[in-house]
């Protein structure tokens, strides 16, 4: 798309000129759009500043006015608005308004409390966490929050049909309800990652009212504490949220109502920005982020996010994700050599710069550099060196150029990088076919396994098991590679049970190692989260978990 | 007229079945199940089941069918497997958008359509039809995204003249709703107001040409009396048929137009349920289409008899 626009017109000399102006306008864009700018417009200058995180600051509440609703035009409609059964990343951004947890997320990716007054306390055994409540908390239905209910929500999650927080709370045991403010959750097996499912959706407390009276529709009138309560929702375009008297830190917030307006197209979704139509946009393409950076009325927020976009070859999903994994044979599946070879072929760098204007950043491994538990060897990256590249293949004895076949999503950014790899890994000895697949073909197509590479990312979680354990751990439930591996598996079930972060994150460290010798995925980068936030707007803040957090957000005055 | 009438609705209850067989099963031909478009990212066999299981994906297709149609008739469209809600509800909220959004196009093309025939019949061979016919050109052939991603960058985006994106509902604010529509409106309409334009110039030059118009020519009326009241008149009811006949292609080209100024119609909602696999909504949102159709069709047969006596209907003959 492309992103020039003439300086607004005199607005008492526009009725006069409208009409002609306008057809100009469009005779001259036809003329004169171009696809795609030169990258050295865009790289140029800010480089260094364009890769650093912006997160945002609270709102002072000085400057800020009281009321107005914010429009936020979202990327995507969300799914279900029921913290037990919701599944995507954007019904995320609608419940952390009305939705609150037992635990947050930090802008530094820590773990701090939100309805839970403290952090758990651990028993000795790994088997028991006790969660110390908030007090005085009202749901938006008047209910007041109690461990009753918090009982309610997590067994609800572990048990209500199509719950997709069920595997996120592991191997639970039991709720316990000790007085009305203490929660203890028992444990089968030590299980690390609970703290971090409970700063999502697993932690959100339901109001049981709501819950009774509703069930499975819970959805339709979705109820928790927050600080806006859900008001409408029209299919596909719109969902309204509207400030709850009742919650308990009502004074902080300023804004009557979020309206979250779905536009997919990340171009319109800029233009609305600029237009003023929308104050908030997610998901920014990495094309039209460096001219909103340019634009004196907005900013952009960044982060980076804790997932990463890669290469997956089926070295072992012959007959389908769920069934046992099967050799294939082909060079690519049966030699670590030729993949190393793949990898070796990939100019990571030139990759973020050329493709992503510099926005993203190169991945080597599941472990974002921003997550607690990095190392140095989880941050270890093999050379681009596209001699060694053949060298292995000549090895491996297959003949070059050496033809693989790679599904893609076909929106315009995937399509981009597929056509940028093609060329780059042709100079490794690779011919790389392309094949663009819609969507829910793609998913369809890699837990079928009928595929031979394909290009998909992962969003990420805060703790690396979430990003780790699925993808490569045999029998992961997203192990679209077939890949197995007792050693990796073994450190990732120590991973899992070890009670010490220190132990974790020297065995995730190993866990990296192993994966870059075997490479059933090649990690190619990691995707920024960028948000156009209009400058009438302050208090909007994003973290890297890709949240917007719009709750405490005012109008300026 | 009675037989007649009673095998049209025959004819029509038949077609309506076979059109929800087709989308029946091509929805389910469709690659990718709606469990995993549900699921996405989060996705485990677990879940996948209990979706699976929820919405009864996994019984037989004829099962399926048989759930679906016996609901159906009795006005149940089943529940979105997205978004929990209820298709009927979605329908509703849908339907009045499109049906708004179409009518403004059909109205602005007419106005415009009509007016720059009008004139280019009238200024035969002088630059004017010159102008009416390549405007006629464009219309038909810049596309209908290109043309709204162009009006939002420079009429919302650059001029701020019209928001870019949102619907307010007509009866909640009527300014606004106009405000919001018709620059969508105005966009969904230039392929039918260059149809209109083409077809009214011809329609008037042969008008224009015929005896009736000497006659009232040489009578004295005033020239404006000529065109609008005779030759205008006569044309007109060939353009009203080429408007019906495009009505198809402009709920079509609402599909691109809704998506593009985020208006919550009926296209936007049937593009996104195909995205995301929601077989109850692409079912209902078909079938809708379907009965909408043929009803339609079915009225402009019987209407034809009534306005046209020389059109007669078999059996009355």
């Amino acid at each position: 798309m492309f992103r020039r626009t003439p300086s607004p017109l005199n607005r008492s000399s526009w009725r006069r000129t409208a009409p002609p102006a306008a057809l100009l306008a469009l005779v001259l864009a036809a003329t004169a759009c171009s696809p795609v700018e030169s990258n050295d417009e865009q790289t140029g200058g800010d480089q260094t500043s364009s890769t650093q995180d912006v997160f945002g600051d609270a709102a002072d509440a000085a400057q800020v006015k009281p009321g107005g609703t914010l429009t936020v035009a979202l990327s995507a409609d969300p799914d279900k608005l029921d913290p037990t059964l919701s599944r995507s990343l954007y019904s995320r951004y609608v419940f952390h308004t009305m939705c609150e947890k037992l635990y947050d997320l930090g802008p530094d990716a820590k773990i701090v409390p939100q309805l839970a007054t403290a952090l758990p306390t651990v028993a000795a055994d790994g088997l028991s966490l006790t969660i110390p409540l908030r007090e005085g908390v009202k749901f938006a239905d008047g209910g007041t929050l109690d461990s009753a209910a918090v009982k309610g929500s997590i067994e609800r999650g572990l048990t209500l049909a199509g719950s997709g927080r069920k595997s996120e709370l592991g191997p639970i045991s039991g709720v316990e309800t000790p007085d009305p403010k203490t929660v203890v959750i028992k444990l089968s097996k030590p299980f690390a990652p609970l703290t971090a499912a409970l700063a999502d959706r697993a932690g959100m407390v339901l109001s049981p009212a709501a819950v009774s009276k509703l069930g499975a529709n819970f959805s339709t009138a979705p109820t928790c504490v927050g600080p806006f309560k859900f008001s409408s929702r029209v299919a596909q375009n719109s969902i309204k949220v509207v400030k709850d008297p009742l919650y308990y830190d009502a004074a902080k917030v300023h804004l009557d109502a979020i309206e979250y307006r779905i536009i997919t197209d990340s171009s319109i979704r800029s233009a609305n920005l600029r237009s003023g139509d929308a104050q908030i946009a997610d998901s920014l393409s990495t094309q039209d982020a460096p001219e909103l950076q340019k634009d004196d009325s907005m900013s952009v927020l960044q982060s980076q996010s804790l997932g990463y976009q890669g290469l997956t070859i089926n070295v072992g999903n012959a007959e389908g994700i769920g069934n046992p994994v099967k050799q294939l044979d082909t060079p690519i599946a049966k030699d670590p050599r030729v993949r190393q070879a793949l990898e070796a072929s990939i100019d990571r760098e030139s990759l973020v710069k050329t493709i992503f204007n510099g926005l993203n950043t190169v991945a080597c491994s599941p472990i974002s550099p921003k997550s607690e538990f990095t190392s140095e060897a989880a941050q270890a990256c093999p050379a681009h060196d596209p001699a060694k590249a053949k060298e292995l293949l000549g090895q491996a004895g297959v003949t070059t150029p050496y033809k693989v076949e790679m599904i893609t999503s076909n929106n315009p950014d995937s399509l981009r990088l597929a056509q940028a790899l093609q060329a780059m890994v042709k100079e490794g000895g690779f011919e790389l076919v392309i094949k663009p697949v819609e969507y829910a073909s793609l998913l369809d197509q890699q837990d079928r396994g009928d595929f031979e590479l394909l290009q998909l990312g992962w969003s990420g979680r805060v703790d690396p098991d979430a990003n780790i354990f699925n993808f490569v751990g045999t029998g992961g439930s997203q192990n679209v590679a077939g890949y197995n591996s007792p050693d990796v598996d073994k450190l990732l079930t120590d991973a899992r049970q070890a009670k010490d972060q220190a132990e974790r994150i020297k065995l995730y460290g190993d866990v990296v190692t192993k994966l870059q010798q075997d490479d059933p995925l090649i990690y190619m980068y990691r995707q920024r989260n960028l948000t156009g936030v209009s400058k009438k707007v302050l208090g909007v803040q994003t973290y890297p978990d890709g949240v917007i957090r719009t709750a405490f957000a005012g109008f300026a005055k | 007229m009675r037989r007649y009438l009673l095998g049209r609705l025959w004819q029509s209850a038949v077609t309506l079945l076979l059109a929800t067989i087709v989308v029946f099963l091509g929805v389910r031909a469709l690659p990718g199940d709606p469990a995993l478009a549900l699921a996405g990212e989060d996705r485990d066999p677990e879940s996948l089941r209990a979706i699976r299981e929820q919405y009864g994906l996994d019984d037989s297709l004829l099962v399926q069918f048989w759930q679906f149609v016996s609901h159906a008739v009795r006005g149940d469209l089943g529940t979105s497997i997205r978004t929990g809600e209820s298709v009927t509800g979605m329908l509703k909220s849908a339907l009045p958008v499109t049906l708004e959004l179409s009518f403004l196009a059909i109205l602005i093309a007419g106005v415009i359509g009509i007016g720059a025939g009008v004139v280019a019949a009238v200024q035969r061979g002088r630059p004017a039809e010159w102008a009416a016919n390549a405007l006629a050109l464009l219309g038909l052939s810049v596309p209908n995204f290109w043309l709204g991603l162009m009006a939002i960058l420079y009429l919302s985006v650059a001029m701020g003249l019209f928001p870019a994106s949102g619907f307010v509902p007509f009866f909640s604010d009527p300014v606004a709703n106009l405000h919001h529509l018709v620059l969508p409106a105005f966009i969904l309409g230039t392929g039918l107001a260059a149809v209109i334009m083409r077809q009214t110039r011809s329609s008037m030059l042969d008008a224009l040409s015929a005896d009736y118009i000497r006659t009232a020519e040489a009578k004295g009326l005033k020239p404006s009396a000529v065109i609008g009241r005779h030759a205008l008149r006569n044309s007109l009811i060939v353009v009203v048929t080429i408007v019906g006949l495009q009505l198809g292609a402009l709920i079509s080209g609402a599909v691109v137009t809704e998506r593009i100024f985020a208006l919550p119609g009926f296209g936007k909602l049937t593009v996104d349920s195909v995205f995301q696999r929601d077989y109850p909504v692409i079912q209902a949102v078909v079938l809708v289409t379907a009965t909408a159709y043929i009803v339609i069709n079915l009225l402009v047969d019987l209407l034809y008899s009534v306005i046209d006596p020389r059109i007669r209907v078999r059996g009355e003959a």
